[in-house]
């Protein structure tokens, strides 16, 4: 759209979080055209980074203490884009259109977009505050993970999501003792179908890894550092650190002190836009009506965080938006890769494609015939011809979906839709 | 005096774009930073393939080979050419890139 008819293009917008989504809105508002000022406020000091590499390539022995930064700081400049890190925005008064900082400063917008993220779900047992109990969310989450993954520690996993589970690969490969401890009775359950947590749980137990599933952690003991993990039936784990991994919670707090409409979430439109029309919010932080299946979600992924930004940024620009990208998610664990194209119904219809003991394969899920989700295990070839069929909701012939040597895509029913 | 490669850079609407490629970026990095539209969502990590691009075809031979990751992906990818597909972001700087032509591949 030309630049003089962005509608209020010289008017501030305030931007909370400089994440993934944050500062893809930054980006975004100034590639189309945004002229006013731009402020990108983030609880975090230094420049803003990918967070995916934190629980990956970081934790490697050996690998330099960094993470890619998402941008570098001299773009910020470069752009206009005024990035203020290390203080954090308490409040936000809707009637004065202004944020309040915890240096006491106030920042008027005209628009506001809320992109603070998620937090690791605090452990709430007795000794879950012991110093050895961490969590990783941020870089300094993760360098001081790093300082303690040290050979021969032994780490118990509390949580066998990704998280864990590339935690959990990481110290293993750094020679330490790992144990994890899931609740349910194998891992990644949220997230994938039994054939890919079975495949995942070999590869783990080949590297020395060891599970316990069924295990409700009751207590953490120690004096002044964690020494045991204790489950529900009395079992005692030794651990000289303990890393939890049992989901995030969206920080939502001060959107829901300013009135606007929360659940487990801020709920946004497809425009990113909260109950207050001058107000958005993109990211880990939002609950949203899928345009797939209709169902009210969270989605913790990059994929997400990038694609509302995007909407955000177009709507505050007064442009239409693009067809949002499929929701994908990638995990590496012991150098094998697992890349989810689509969001898996526990009830959906699983057909294995391929034979994982050969260590690559897919597990397509099918929703009344129709593919819902793939995940790809060891290989990629069926994830970008997954991804187009899902987003046609093209109907799947199982049999020969479950044959690797035809394509996905000559797998679909014709027409597909 | 510069240390930066010259790249011009062919959008999907055939227009071209003149940048500079900094010693310290990837070609993703490099165009994403110059606002052409590539999502690179996955930060570069060979997943997304949405830095899909076509290079010349003695450029693409002088490059190391891809990897199976970036192959599968590439080869699913819409006007994939065997001689000249890369996933921009799997592309370091190089002085020998001095000058290059990069076209960007379609969407999806
Ligand atoms: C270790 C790890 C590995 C991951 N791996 C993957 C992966 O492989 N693939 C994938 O798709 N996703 C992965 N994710 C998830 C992905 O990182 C998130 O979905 C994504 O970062 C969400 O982006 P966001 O902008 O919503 O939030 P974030 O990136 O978390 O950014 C939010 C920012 O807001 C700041 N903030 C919060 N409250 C305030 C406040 N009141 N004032 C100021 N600033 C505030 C926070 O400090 C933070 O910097 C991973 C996450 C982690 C932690
Ligand atoms: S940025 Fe994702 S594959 Fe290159």
């Amino acid at each position: 759209m030309p630049e003089q008819q962005i509608p209020h293009k010289n008017q501030p917008v305030v931007i909370i979080g400089a994440g993934h989504s944050g500062v893809a809105v930054a980006t975004g508002l100034r590639t189309k055209g945004w002229q006013g000022r731009i402020l990108l406020l983030d609880a975090e000091k230094e420049t803003p980074y990918e967070r995916p590499p934190l629980s990956k390539e970081l934790l490697k022995a050996g690998a330099p203490n960094e993470s890619t930064p998402l941008r570098k700081e001299k773009f910020f400049q470069d752009k206009g884009i005024e990035r203020v890190g290390g203080l954090t925005v308490e409040s936000i008064d809707r009637p004065g259109k202004t944020v309040l900082l915890s240096d006491g400063s106030r920042h008027a917008y005209h628009r506001l977009v809320i992109a603070t993220g998620s937090r690791a779900r605090a452990l709430t047992v007795p000794g879950a505050d012991l110093p050895g109990v961490l969590a990783l969310r941020t870089k300094d989450d993760a360098l001081e993970l790093k300082r303690v993954l040290l050979p021969g520690a032994r780490v118990a996993i509390i949580g066998a999501g990704y998280i864990g589970l590339e935690v959990a690969a990481a110290a293993a490969a750094r020679g330490c003792e790992v144990t994890v401890l899931e609740f349910q009775d194998r891992v990644m359950s949220r997230v994938t179908s039994a054939p890919v947590s079975r495949f995942f749980e070999n590869v783990h137990e080949q590297k020395g890894v060891r599970f316990v599933f069924g295990a409700a952690v009751t207590a953490i003991e120690g004096t002044d550092w964690a020494e045991h993990v204790v489950t529900a039936d009395g079992a005692r784990f030794p651990a000289d650190v303990v890393l939890t991994g049992i989901g995030v919670i969206p920080n939502q707090e001060i959107a829901e002190a300013a009135g606007l409409h929360c659940k487990d979430g801020i709920f946004v439109d497809d425009d990113g836009r909260t109950s207050d029309p001058e107000i958005y919010a993109t990211g880990d932080v939002t609950r949203f009506t899928s345009r797939i299946d209709g169902q009210s979600q969270r989605l913790e992924c990059i994929q997400n965080a990038m694609s509302q930004a995007d909407s955000v940024a177009a709507h505050i620009t007064g442009q239409p938006t693009s067809d949002p990208e499929i929701p994908w998610f990638w995990t590496v664990q012991h150098g094998v890769r697992l890349q989810t194209a689509g969001v898996r119904h526990p009830d959906d219809d699983v057909v294995v494609r391929g034979t994982p003991s050969e260590g690559k394969f897919s597990v397509v899920y099918l929703r009344n015939g129709r593919l819902s989700a793939v995940d790809t295990v060891g290989g990629l070839s069926d994830f970008r011809p997954a991804k187009k069929l899902i987003a046609q909701a093209a109907a799947i012939d199982p049999a020969l979906a479950a044959d690797p040597s035809i394509s996905l895509t000559d797998a679909a029913l014709q027409p597909s839709l | 005096m510069s240390n930066n490669n010259k790249v011009t850079v062919v959008d999907r609407e055939g227009a071209t774009h003149n940048l500079e490629w900094e010693p310290d970026q990837t070609l993703m990095e490099a165009l994403r930073d110059n606002d052409l539209p590539v999502l690179a969502s996955c930060g570069g990590t060979a997943s997304c393939a949405t830095c899909h691009v076509f290079l010349e075809k003695d450029v693409f031979e002088n490059l190391s080979e891809r990897s199976e990751d970036e192959l599968e992906l590439l080869v699913e990818a819409e006007g994939y050419q065997e001689c000249g597909s890369r996933l921009s972001c799997q592309v370091d700087f190089s002085r020998n890139l001095d000058g290059v032509t990069v076209t960007l591949a379609p969407e999806g």
